[in-house]
């Protein structure tokens, strides 16, 4: 057990936390989004699904990553779409929505990859190569497992920080909140409702399909069916847990990691404990949890009501 | 005169059903021109039009003589048109200064310029008399504060012509008068107003000129000074109505509830009571007087279970009440007529029978085999009864309840709520949104309620409904209640002034 | 008047949408280099080639029908139980432990562990119930989570306390022969689970629209506020349709081991638990639709079954078609040729 204290243990630990959390990261900033904008989107699960088998396809197929990272964002824009048309145009049942759209991109995704490999065994695509950031990565402790990353994780940081300001210092993001909190409100205030929950949207599928992408082009370089497996659930509890702020989310994203992480570290440490039993935690973690943030709500007044023109 | 807003043969169909059938409007610059009409006259129809948030079905719509096309809020805001809506149009969460600026796109930079538009929003309120705290959330201001935001907010955004879809609704008398100085303040400095009323003092007071509408058509336009206040509300009604006059009762019988000294969440002026003595006997109806949003709801709720005292008791027929919850209420022989039709009062996606029948599904007359097996045929037959009794026009009682007009939903909580001589029935703004000749039913079955001996709690916003109603008028402000009087030539004026916390 | 144009309407739906499914079916075996009509014909004579073919349509059907009556029934009282696998699971492994523990075997401890199953799929989804009626936790995000916990304290069972001591596989012993659900119909697959399934659907179907707890929980479902108004605990509602819910699932685990695996291992749900809550969904939350949705389902996996063996099409295209269908129906207003017709008039008028 001694080996369970030492700084590169712990370093170690905290590079794999960070690194299972940030496609959960990516997903729980675009639920944010749309959230923030009163849109549900359940079907982040199908949303990111798409993006890890359309980055796999598209980086296989043509043997550029930036390539299969722009069809990943494309089959994730491709599941919003469908959400955005079902819930904002058609103002149907949110949740139901969802749903649907996770059984339809696990049928799409499962079917496409059966044509892709008619059978045989795929062998891994390139990955995102990490480039550690002179001074940043030699922090001790925190140092490897953020700054010693690959470009996509970077690119996380700043929409992090990005999305944070736009909430809390910008015109936009100023109506962007209003929209999903009191949408007559914010029509009567000459803010095109729809068009900000549009948005909202598209930016959703963009990084839920890039939350997918991440787990195929940077992690694992392999596509295997249903392989999001609850990732984009828990994302759905980051963003609760987080309060509908990005920050917020983060933390709880990181949370998961590192409940994920030790897992992990404890299985490769040979403790005696079942793998199967060790892999329940990151899931009882989320319940405890959202259990521990009962009560104390921060979702938007809208969320989940469809907007429709006029009626009140 | 100079003419700002023309709207010409304006016509809105929704399916078969004519909201607006060929209106004709024309309002002039420095003028406060009212729309004047019963509910469902189609006031708010023209006004979301002309607002950008319906598209008409026909007609045209002139600004400053030029045609123009509204298809969105943003449109008519950029075009000089503010809407302060009757349910205020304000995000909850964010404070005063949040709403004004919210939207706003006459600004440079991405980031919010807090200081600058900090100025410019108090420069307008000083020039308009709209007097604000900026930093306030808006949850934490009153009414008619929350009105003069509104207005401050359609200035800001640079507002030529102001909408104030029935702004006196919400305000105690004192504040009606502080909102006509600013009107006459706005129209002094060349501002145009539209003002939507049905009272016809205020109409009276306020207006240069006042079109009528009347079933979705424009009935005349009228100069204030050629017209009378009897002769306008014939127009509206279309014809004579006898004011009702129903007889008062001044002993009434024991008590079926009374509150001692109930507090609940008595910090908070909008939602909460404080100290709340009052009695219900037999055979009256106690009226409860008040500003929306001054514990009314509360009250409401804490006599038909729904919430709990946190201070004080509650005696129901004499006994003390231990347990609040909306059931044992219901088995206490209380009824309710809830404040809001579809949110508490009907499950619309359920047929007329199973609302009719909701309270009632355990009682022998409709189920069997212990409560638990329904009776469909005996159940059908029931409701079909109080279909004619109560007047209810649907297609049939297997229609939808969300499909019934205003009026017709609320017979069916009538229906419900009356049949079974209730001890106490609670009514919460029991004829609001309904046409006249709903109302007169609504009220005449809660006298031939009283009459058999139950005790009425009418809470309502209405005043005049107050007045015509209640044999005892209590009024309340703040969650606290400020006086009582006599149903029979009650005193007006300081009633009045009681309503304003004075 | 009214309604006859709105069931017309529905009628045109229908059969639009069952026309656009079987359209992108057609598509989807074009992708594959096969034949529409080929497949077409495999796809019939994949059901109908034997009487097995055929029986293997209700065993398919069997655990849908209750997962997907049970998610029905929640659906309708407005409880989103996305859990219906995981239940299924605990249901699957309490029933096997229960069968397998008891010294008596025969009807005696069929029954035993059906019931057992029930209460165990059912207090599964309770937990998800009281969170949701005293924290207002959102229950979608509680029960999924408790399906990936269940699927994994299976995989740790069967590989220890269950597993089947002379055996090196991860699955359970064997049910005793006497304490299998048998098949009913000779040389088929038929098991008397079916008619327990059937059976099941029925009384739910009573239960909603013939009796004062039905009339509860579809009176919660469609609008709590005014239930509580009206003198319904909203609370005891949702506890109710949760276990309800929750112990069909249970009992279909149950079935699935005693009557079809005949000892527990993983992965014997094939995803039914999420395949219900569409099943649920098509069917409008009606606990006969849902039965109906069940066996048409069960017939398209039974036909897809032999369009995979023969062609090569992936099975999987069942599940973008039970997908399609729900988003078509969410979308069906898209069909309809009005709705274009307002778009344009809206155009005009700017």
């Amino acid at each position: 057990m001694s080996q369970l204290f030492t700084l590169s243990f712990f370093t170690a630990f905290l590079a794999a936390a960070v690194r299972l959390a940030v496609p959960l990261i990516y997903a729980g900033l675009g639920e944010t989004i749309a959230e923030k904008a009163g849109v549900i989107n359940i079907g982040m699960e199908g949303v990111m699904l798409d993006g890890a088998f359309f980055s796999f396809a598209g980086a296989w197929y043509s043997g550029s990553l930036a390539v299969g990272l722009l069809c990943g964002i494309a089959g994730g824009v491709l599941m919003s779409v469908l959400h955005g048309v079902i819930c904002i145009v058609l103002a149907q049942d949110q949740t139901v929505s969802g749903l649907a759209i996770n059984m339809f991109a696990l049928g799409l995704t499962s079917f496409l990859f059966k044509l892709m490999s008619q059978g045989q065994s795929y062998q891994q695509v390139e990955t995102f190569e990490t480039y550690a950031i002179p001074g940043l990565s030699k922090i001790p402790l925190i140092g490897a497992a953020f700054f010693e990353k690959d470009i996509l994780c970077y690119l996380l940081y700043i929409l992090l920080i990005l999305f944070t300001i736009f909430y809390k210092r910008t015109d936009l993001g100023l109506s962007h909140i209003a929209v999903g909190e009191a949408p007559h409100a914010a029509e009567s205030a000459g803010i095109p409702v729809h068009l900000f929950q549009w948005t909202a949207l598209l930016v959703n599928g963009v990084l839920g399909g890039i939350g997918g992408a991440y787990l195929v082009l940077v992690q694992l370089g392999v596509f295997t069916e249903n392989m999001i497996s609850g990732r984009g659930y828990i994302a759905l509890a980051a963003v609760i847990l987080g309060r509908h702020m990005p920050l917020g989310m983060f933390a709880a994203a990181l949370l998961f990691g590192l409940a994920n992480a030790l897992q992990i570290r404890l299985q490769t440490i040979g403790v005696s404990v079942s793998p199967y039993l060790l892999a329940i935690l990151p899931y009882a973690m989320t319940l405890l949890a959202m259990l521990g943030a009962a009560g104390r709500s921060s979702r938007p007044e809208s969320l989940g009501k469809p907007y429709v023109r006029g009626s009140r | 005169m100079e003419e700002i807003l023309r709207m010409e043969h304006i016509t809105k169909r929704f399916g078969e059903f004519y909201a607006n059938r060929d209106i004709n409007l024309s309002v002039l610059k420095g003028e406060v021109h009212t729309l004047l009409g019963e509910n469902g006259a189609g006031k708010s129809t023209l006004m979301n039009i002309l607002f950008g948030l319906y598209q008409p079905s026909g007609g045209q719509i002139f600004l400053h003589g030029k045609p123009v096309a509204i298809d969105s809020p943003a449109t008519a805001v950029k075009l000089g048109i503010g809407m302060v809506h009757q349910h205020f149009m304000l995000v909850e969460a964010m404070t005063v200064f949040e709403n004004i600026i919210l939207g706003d796109r006459n600004t440079k930079g991405i980031f919010i310029d807090r200081n600058a538009r900090r100025k410019e929003i108090l420069e307008l309120s000083e020039r308009y008399n709209l007097d604000v705290e900026l930093d306030k959330p808006i949850t934490e201001i009153a009414v008619g504060a929350q009105q003069r935001v509104e207005i401050l907010k359609a200035l800001y955004r640079g507002a030529e012509l102001l909408v104030l879809d029935e702004p006196t609704a919400a305000l105690t008398d004192i504040e009606v008068e502080g909102l006509f100085r600013i009107m006459k303040k706005l129209v002094g400095e060349g501002k145009s107003i539209i003002f939507i009323s049905h009272k016809m003092r205020e109409v009276m007071q306020i207006s240069d000129r006042i079109t009528i509408l009347r079933a979705g058509e424009t009935v005349r336009t009228v100069e204030r000074g050629e017209t009378t206040g009897e002769e306008l509300a014939g127009l509206m009604i279309g014809r004579e109505l006898a004011p009702s006059h129903y007889a008062k009762v001044t002993k009434p019988g024991a008590a079926v509830v009374s509150l001692h000294d109930v507090d609940y969440q008595k910090k908070s002026k909008h939602n909460g009571l404080n100290g709340v003595t009052l009695e219900v006997g037999r055979g009256e109806i106690l009226g409860i007087a008040g500003v929306d949003g001054n514990g009314q709801s509360q009250l409401a709720q804490l006599v038909t279970g729904v919430i709990a005292p946190e201070g004080g008791s509650v005696d129901m027929k004499g006994s003390r009440v231990a347990t609040f919850s909306p059931n044992g209420f219901i088995l206490e022989n209380v009824s309710h007529i809830p404040e809001d039709r579809n949110k508490m009062g009907l499950i619309g996606n359920m047929s007329v029978m199973e609302n009719i029948l909701l309270k009632e599904t355990g009682d022998p007359r409709f189920s069997d085999a212990g409560g638990w097996h329904l009776k469909r045929k005996a159940m059908r037959t029931y409701a079909e009864q109080m279909q004619q009794k109560y007047d209810i026009r649907c297609t049939s009682v297997a229609q939808e309840s969300r499909n019934l007009s205003g009026g017709n939903q609320q017979k069916v909580i009538l229906a419900r709520e009356l049949e079974n001589h209730p001890d106490l029935l609670v009514a919460v703004h029991p004829t609001r949104g309904l046409d006249i000749g709903a109302t007169r039913f609504v009220h005449d079955t809660m006298i031939s309620a009283r009459d058999a001996g139950c005790g009425v709690l009418l809470i309502s916003a209405d005043f005049d409904e107050i007045l015509e109603m209640s044999d005892r008028i209590i009024v309340i402000f703040e969650g606290k209640i400020m006086g009582e009087y006599p149903g029979s030539n009650p005193p007006i004026d300081q009633i009045s002034l009681a309503m304003a916390g004075k | 008047m009214m309604r006859t144009a709105e069931t017309m309407q529905r009628v045109k739906d229908i059969i639009l949408i069952a026309a656009l499914t079987l359209l992108i079916a057609a598509v989807l075996v074009l992708a594959c280099g096969a034949s529409p009509a080929e497949a077409m014909q495999l796809f019939i004579q994949g059901i109908f080639r034997n009487r097995q073919s055929v029986a293997e349509i209700f065993v398919k059907a069997c655990p849908l029908i209750l997962t997907g009556v049970g998610c029905a029934v929640a659906f309708q009282a407005g409880f989103f139980n996305i859990g219906a696998e995981g239940q299924f699971y605990l249901g699957a492994l309490v029933g096997t432990a229960v069968s397998l523990s008891l010294p008596l075997q025969g009807p005696v401890n069929i029954l035993l562990a059906l019931v057992c199953g029930f209460l165990a799929g059912g207090l599964l989804a309770l937990i998800a119930a009281l969170l949701k009626s005293t924290f207002n936790i959102s229950e979608i995000i509680v029960t999924i989570m408790l399906n990936y916990i269940v699927i994994n304290f299976l995989g740790y069972a069967v590989r220890t306390f269950l597993k089947d001591p002379e055996g090196n596989v991860p699955q359970s012993a064997k049910i005793d022969p006497a304490s299998q659900l048998l098949p009913i119909i000779t040389s088929t697959r038929f098991h008397a689970g079916i008619l327990i399934a059937i059976i099941a659907a029925l009384i739910m179907w009573f239960l909603m629209s013939r009796t004062t707890i039905g009339y509860e929980l579809k009176a919660v479902g469609f609008n709590q506020r005014a239930a509580q108004v009206g003198g319904i605990s909203v609370a005891k509602n949702i506890i109710r349709c949760a276990f309800l819910s929750g112990g069909l699932a249970g009992i279909a685990g149950v079935i699935e081991v005693i009557a079809i695996q005949k000892k527990l291992l993983e992965g014997i749900s094939a995803s039914c638990g999420y395949t219900a809550v569409l099943i649920a969904l098509i069917a409008g939350n009606h606990p006969l639709g849902a039965l109906i949705a069940a066996l048409i389902y069960a017939t398209v996996q039974v036909g897809t079954g032999s369009m995979q063996r023969q062609l090569g099409v992936p099975n999987a295209i069942v599940n973008i078609l039970i997908g399609a269908v729900v988003l078509l129906i969410l979308g069906r207003k898209l069909l309809h040729l009005e709705t274009y017709g307002f778009l344009k008039r809206k155009k005009e008028a700017k």
